[in-house]
């Protein structure tokens, strides 16, 4: 089990399109993801779920991954992030 | 004119159309014109079924067996959408398929699927339940939600719920979502999943609670050639699938319930109108020209490839005014080069050599896109808009101009810009239109290195310095919806003010007599493309001043060359000079008024609108 905590500096924060960039890359692997913003969590290979987490830019998101690929998904899930959901 | 009959409450007998007979008291509602004609007929209301969702307990042993029902009912679900968008997209284009990828997103979450399952195996709960509650609690989530792009997605997941439940309560073979005779269609808001899913055939009318005159419905509407009033805020709770019912949409009156002289009124309507109709339609053939031999173009405003076939039909010369907006609304993501050039394509070729003028998209105002991640504006009509959004999103501005250019190899393409306040804007487009010709070039793509550039007129500023605008452009063409909205300040959506909207307020005259006066000194062409082309009055002031062109709804266009055929350009300029000693717009219109009557009587008298 690996956990990090990361801001999300898109333009609009965590909303539907960057949701499925997201899903697009969890569903990848193996390992569960869980988000967390705040209080609320939502599976990570959800567009649904992470979308309703509501998550602004600024947002600081937890996210918690376990199973036999967790470190390469935490590599990409990070990069995605910093990357801003290719969003430019 | 026939509102103290109508207004009555009927107590004569009624049709039993929907079961037993029951006391029905006419409602006449008032929403927005979005397609014209009339029609009288039986409502359909869309998502009438009331899905009754049982919520029971499973045993024990029923809870595998329940879990797999409900796998293989989204995956029916998701063949049969599926199966939906093939079709779609065989018949209308891929474009408007796209709307489906949306609910299989849904239709493919894990949240949705995995809860569901949870729910079923921890609490016994029958998978219809199960479903409906998680579904729920996503959309209670979302209400939270500023995002655009997401609340208009709301229908969808309707959509999607209501397909799942109805295959998992069992009667998706029992109900039916659409018509199977001929009726109007009532709903609350359509999808276009809803709409495109509507058979030609059964589909007389649209009747929505939402929307506005450039909303999907409406577009659509118009490009079937079906009437259609939107906004009409609660219809919906107030018919019922079978009610008789009546859609004007030159109106915007929508009558359920109508008494017998209600009908008999409107089917006096509804003939007068086909007959002006077939009138009109003779005239198909012979071209806009004065009694004294002064010859107008006549052109059509489309949304959509689909529209041209009615642009010829009624006569039209070419398309005035090609709006893009459509094609990006309708849209998930930015429509790519490719798929825009196909378009462009498309429309110039079925025009056939006739002109089309390719206004750049003019996001903003009301037309929000969801995709582009655009915050909601305080005031989107003096917002990020027009040119201004393409200035800016110069990536956005160059895809939509290299297609143009690229699709000026098949057909006669000119381009316009919107919302032109400044001469530097017209520069920089210019400039970066050259720049695209450079790229086109290098690429070795096929364009037309002359294709005209213009643009619109439609602020107080433009036409101030419509003089040096003229000099940097080969054509004008006023929008005056938006030129009157800005020059009176009067939003037209706001009905305590709206009588303030005048096409024929003195200013308005004397800004479209200074536009074209402009033009004509540079030796350019200028065109009109706005409502006020559907106003007779305004149609003669017009002529008058000489503009070269009118671009309307192409059922508009029989119309204005019936008048321009009924009157002389002498008789029109002198018209123009007696109404602009006038003060005030009722001096005004009370002197067209008298003219439009002893020289075109026949317009007047069967006039659509009562007033």
């Amino acid at each position: 089990m690996v956990e990090f905590t990361k801001s999300i500096n898109n333009k609009i924060g965590l909303h539907l399109r960057a949701a499925g960039e997201f899903v697009k890359i969890a569903a990848q692997f193996e390992s569960e993801i869980t988000v967390y913003n705040g209080e609320r969590y939502a599976n990570g290979k959800s567009i649904l779920g992470l979308a309703s987490l509501a998550a602004a830019k600024g947002s600081a998101l937890r996210i918690a991954i376990d199973g036999p690929d967790e470190g390469e998904a935490k590599a990409a899930l990070e990069k995605l992030i910093d990357d801003k959901f290719y969003e430019d | 004119m026939r509102s103290n009959r109508l207004r009555k409450i009927g107590n004569g007998p009624k049709n039993g159309l929907n079961g037993p007979p029951r006391e029905k008291r006419e409602i006449r509602k008032n929403g927005i014109s979005a397609s014209p004609g009339i029609v009288i007929g039986k409502a359909f209301l869309k998502d009438s079924e009331l899905l009754v969702v049982p919520t029971t307990k499973i045993e024990e042993s029923q809870v595998e067996q329940e879990i797999e029902k409900f796998l293989l009912v989204l995956s029916e679900t998701k063949k049969g959408l599926l199966k939906l968008r093939t079709n779609i997209a065989d018949r209308m284009g891929d474009d408007h398929a796209r709307i489906f990828d949306a609910h299989l997103m849904i239709l493919e979450d894990v949240m949705v699927v995995e809860d569901t399952v949870a729910l079923v195996r921890k609490e016994r709960l029958n998978a219809a339940a199960a479903f409906q509650r998680v579904v729920n609690r996503v959309m209670t989530s979302f209400d939270k939600i500023e995002d655009d792009y997401l609340k208009d997605r709301y229908v969808d997941i309707k959509d999607v719920k209501r397909r799942v439940l109805r295959n998992l309560l069992g009667r998706s073979k029992g109900t039916i979502d659409r018509p199977t005779e001929p009726s109007i269609i009532v709903a609350h808001d359509l999808s276009p999943s809803d709409t495109a899913q509507f058979d030609r055939r059964t589909t007389l009318a649209y009747a929505t609670d939402l929307g506005g005159s450039t909303s999907h419905t409406a577009i659509l509407a118009r490009s079937q050639g079906v009437p259609a009033v939107v906004g009409l805020e609660d219809l919906f709770g107030r018919v019922e699938t079978g009610d008789a019912i009546v859609v004007d949409g030159n109106t915007g009156t929508v009558v359920v319930n109508p008494d017998p002289g209600t009908i008999a009124d409107y089917q006096a309507e509804i003939k007068r109108f086909k007959e002006l109709e077939d009138q009109l339609l003779t005239l198909t053939h012979y071209p806009a020209v004065t009694l004294d031999d002064k010859e107008f173009s006549l052109c059509a405003n489309v949304d959509m490839p689909e529209e041209v076939a009615s642009v010829l039909e009624y006569g039209g010369q070419g398309v005035g005014l090609f709006r893009t907006e459509y094609f990006f609304i309708s849209q998930e993501q930015l429509p790519s080069e490719d798929d825009q050039y196909k378009m462009y394509r498309m429309v110039a070729e079925k025009l056939d050599g006739r002109p089309v003028t390719i206004r750049t998209i003019d996001i903003g105002g009301d037309k929000i896109v969801g995709y582009l991640n655009r915050s909601a504006e305080l005031n989107p009509f003096m917002g990020w808009r027009g040119i201004r959004f393409c200035l800016t999103r110069k990536d956005i501005f160059k895809t939509q101009l290299r297609a143009i250019y690229r699709a000026s190899a098949h057909g006669n393409i000119k381009i316009m810009f919107p919302m032109i306040v400044q001469i530097e804007e017209v520069t920089k487009a210019k400039e970066i239109c050259a720049e695209v010709r450079q790229e086109l070039k290098k690429d070795r793509f096929a364009f037309n290195e002359d294709v005209e550039i213009g643009i619109m007129i439609e602020t107080p500023s433009a036409v101030a310095m419509a003089e040096a605008l003229a000099k940097e452009v080969d054509f004008f063409s006023i929008g005056t919806n938006d030129l009157i909205q800005y020059t009176l300040a009067v939003d037209r959506g706001n009905s305590k003010i709206s009588h303030l909207y005048q096409n024929l307020h003195p200013s308005i005259i004397r800004f479209l007599k200074k536009t074209i006066e402009a033009a004509h000194k540079r030796k350019i062409h200028v065109g009109i493309c706005g409502e006020i082309c559907g106003d007779p009055m305004s149609v003669l002031v017009l002529i008058g001043l000489g503009v070269d062109e009118f671009s309307a709804s192409p059922n508009m266009m029989p119309e204005i060359k019936r008048i321009i055929r009924s009157v002389t350009y002498d008789e029109c300029k002198s018209l123009v000079r007696r109404v602009m000693r006038y003060r005030t717009t009722s001096e005004i219109e009370r002197e067209i008024e008298d003219f439009l009557k002893a020289r075109v009587p026949s317009v007047r008298e069967i006039e659509r609108t009562p007033r």
